[in-house]
């Protein structure tokens, strides 16, 4: 079998599933969380994550909130990434809250082998860098200041 | 209120199913900011406060300085944890933060008699006390497993369930909350999460079906499995059945205003919503309208409807036939279920070789998968009238039979021969494949051979009994609704013939599965093989390779397929 290794490529599905049984049990370093939003989403598109922000930086005490969406052609390319809670942060648009990939590397020289943990640790880390944490941050309260556009929507029938 | 969370069939399929749903006291993982990890016990339907004050028991954080992150998401308070998709095992993550000056410490107080009530419910399933006031939870242990195991367990088998079905019927006519229950075991869950199953549910419904081809806008609806769910949750819970209403009411007035909005609204109130309405609403949350209530009875896999003779002559093949084409409802009693789906079985398993033998282990293979997902659908079914007392003792005596029951076991425990069964048959394997958790349920060879014991084939057959005298009393109070009920019997043959194609074709399909050994992999897998391009695995030459190996088990395949991958 191992001289076939190279060959087989996991499954979207395959490597979703895989990521969100990690999120859900815990596995990882656990200063971060995810999971999928809506578990009958049979593309398992839409995912919460969540960054505790780290000791000695601006962001410490807080918990930032993001989106990330998987599309069709993950893990092939990068999902979309975007702070829900408000965040003063180099990479991240102070307005829509979206990770830039220009800015933050890891999107723009995306492998297939990243995972969304890995891109919420990974912003962990660029929390701690010198440039970024001394940031003065939004006031608190601000949290789920960008609600979901789709929510108030859910409580109609047709 | 607390007894419903600690049903017996929750805590049994649980453990098969590795903790979906909610249920009795599961282990939920916390995990602390600063590493450290414990785990707390507790049940999935308490809320996140209450929680919370058992974290803070095992930690020294204060409930009120606890954040709970799950899934990326914040809980908050006055949610109940089984809202956030928590399971068993699952880890919460817990940050301290600061107290909210608002929040009162002493809160939660109330929510703690939730855990207590736990230990009522073993009570109500041991004893025959007719007048315990969970006397309706007596009829799960059918489904379930009595946790505490031995002596208890019998007892409640023969104890609960039998002497007291009277006693059963009216407290679950009384009682909404038993429907709710049903509605919330696992098995039933995984029925409404997945689409495709409902919406051929549906569609096999005629008068559903007229209804969306009158109205082709409403075939998204029906295509969008939030929408489905909704409808049924809201079909179980009253309040939220309620809220709904007065939702689209309000709506509606607001529309009224515009001109020839009206109009329009008024059209598609009477061409869609009253009828989706009333079809959803279940037995026994409208409790006055049964017979003509399409959607239950369609839901209720028990209308056999005209096989009413069955219960003399269930070894006939004729019987099968009978069931399928006639749709005359009501005039006769019907049989229970189980009985049936082991008569359909039959007629395939007859035209084998070795059919005596096997039909009946096929028969029973049906009810048994009838028993993990459908059956518990079927206790909602609202209008099988007359209980089928003949048909449980003849399937006592084909369980009882020792080469019947040899036949079963040498079946189950060759969990090859299942896949087999599984994925040649088409529409239950879509099924399971929209399911993951089914198909887990299906092939844990434990969780078959549990279902098929004789003792809890008979248990089922008991409950489906009581359920069905319970049924007979709602249908005797309106003996107007012919008309109705006509049509609902209709609806049920239609549920009813899914099903029986389901597992009528599992038997023949397996038969003739076995049989193929020089053929060529491609032909002979081309099943499996398309099952693997589905997931995702394009590489034929390997996948051919992968189903070779394991015998054409496509889940051994995809473990091995990936597997190789790890290397």
């Amino acid at each position: 079998m191992s001289s076939e290794e190279a060959k087989v490529v996991v499954p979207r599905n395959f490597r979703l599933l895989e990521e969100l049984e990690r999120g859900e049990k815990g596995i990882g370093d656990g200063t971060v969380s995810y999971g999928m939003d809506d578990a009958d989403d049979i593309y398992m598109q839409s995912w919460t994550g969540t960054i505790l922000g780290p000791h000695n930086t601006a962001y410490e005490g807080k918990i930032f909130q993001l989106k990330l969406f998987c599309g069709k052609d993950y893990p092939e390319s990068p999902p979309s990434v975007r702070f829900q809670t408000r965040i003063n942060m180099a990479c991240v648009n102070p307005e829509s809250g979206v990770v830039e990939p220009s800015l933050f590397p890891m999107l723009t020289n995306w492998r297939r082998e990243y995972t969304m943990e890995d891109i919420l640790v990974k912003l962990k880390k660029e929390m701690m860098t010198s440039h970024n944490r001394k940031l003065v941050q939004p006031p608190e309260g601000t949290e789920e200041a960008r609600a979901d556009p789709k929510g108030p929507a859910k409580c109609c029938v047709m | 209120m607390g007894g419903e969370g600690e049903s017996q069939p929750l805590t049994a399929v649980d453990g098969v199913e590795g903790g979906e749903g909610g249920g009795g006291a599961v282990a939920v993982n916390v995990r602390c900011s600063n590493g450290s990890k414990f785990s707390v016990s507790t049940s999935l339907d308490s809320t996140v406060e209450s929680f919370k004050e058992l974290v803070a028991e095992k930690s020294d954080v204060p409930a009120n300085q606890q954040r709970l992150i799950y899934k990326g998401r914040i809980l908050k308070d006055d949610q109940s944890l089984l809202s956030y998709g928590l399971q068993a095992d699952h880890t919460v993550h817990m940050v301290r933060g600061s107290a909210p000056s608002s929040t009162p410490p002493s809160a939660p107080a109330a929510n703690a008699g939730n855990q207590t009530t736990a230990p009522n419910v073993t009570r109500g399933v041991g004893s025959n006390d007719s007048s315990n006031p969970l006397g309706g939870e007596s009829l799960f242990p059918g489904l379930g497993f009595n946790p505490l195991g031995g002596g208890n367990a019998m007892a409640g088998l023969f104890g609960a369930g039998l002497p007291d079905l009277e006693q059963a019927q009216q407290q679950l006519a009384q009682n909404p909350n038993m429907i709710r229950d049903m509605m919330n075991t696992p098995a039933i869950q995984n029925l409404m999460n997945n689409p495709e199953f409902m919406r051929s549910m549906i569609m096999s419904n005629p008068q559903m079906r007229e209804l969306v081809d009158r109205n082709p806008e409403l075939g998204h609806v029906l295509n969008d499995p939030s929408i489905l769910r909704q409808t049924l949750e809201a079909a179980r819970n009253p309040e939220l059945m309620r809220e709904m209403m007065r939702n689209t009411d309000r709506a509606m007035s607001n529309i009224e205003s515009m001109p020839e909005g009206f109009n329009h609204l008024r059209r598609m109130y009477e061409n869609v919503q009253e009828p989706l309405l009333n079809a959803t609403t279940m037995s026994g949350n409208a409790g006055n309208n049964t017979a003509s209530n399409p959607f239950a009875a369609l839901l209720g896999n028990q209308g056999v409807t005209t096989q009413g003779t069955d219960a003399s002559n269930n070894s006939s093949t004729t019987n099968a036939e009978t069931g399928t084409v006639n749709s005359i409802p009501n005039a006769n009693p019907l049989p229970n279920p189980w009985g049936a789906t082991a008569g359909q079985t039959n007629a395939p398993g007859r035209t084998n070789s070795g059919g005596d033998a096997r039909s009946p282990g096929l028969g029973g293979l049906g009810a048994l998968g009838g028993l993990g997902g459908l059956g518990g659908l079927g206790m909602l079914g609202a209008d099988s009238p007359l209980g089928a007392t003949p048909d449980a003792s003849q399937l006592t005596q084909i369980l009882q039979n020792p080469a019947m029951s040899q036949m079963m076991q040498s079946m189950l425990s060759n969990p090859q021969y299942m896949n087999q069964l599984i994925s040649l048959n088409p529409q239950l394997r879509t099924m399971l494949d929209a399911n993951p958790q089914l198909r887990e349920m299906m092939q844990n060879p434990d969780f078959l051979r549990q279902f098929s014991s004789p003792e809890m084939m008979q248990q089922m057959m008991t409950l489906q009994q009581s359920l069905l005298s319970q049924n007979r009393n709602t249908t005797t109070q309106e003996p107007g609704q012919t008309g109705g009920a006509a049509a609902a019997g209709t609806g049920n043959n239609m549920g009813l013939d899914l099903l029986m194609n389901m597992f009528g074709s599992l038997g023949a399909g397996g038969l003739s599965g076995t049989n193929q050994s020089n053929v060529p992999p491609e032909e002979r897998y081309a099943t499996q093989l398309q099952q693997l391009q589905e997931m995702g695995f394009y590489d034929r030459a390997e996948n051919i390779r992968a189903l070779l190996a394991t015998n054409g088990n496509v889940n051994a395949a995809v473990e091995r397929l990936l597997g190789s991958i790890g290397q």
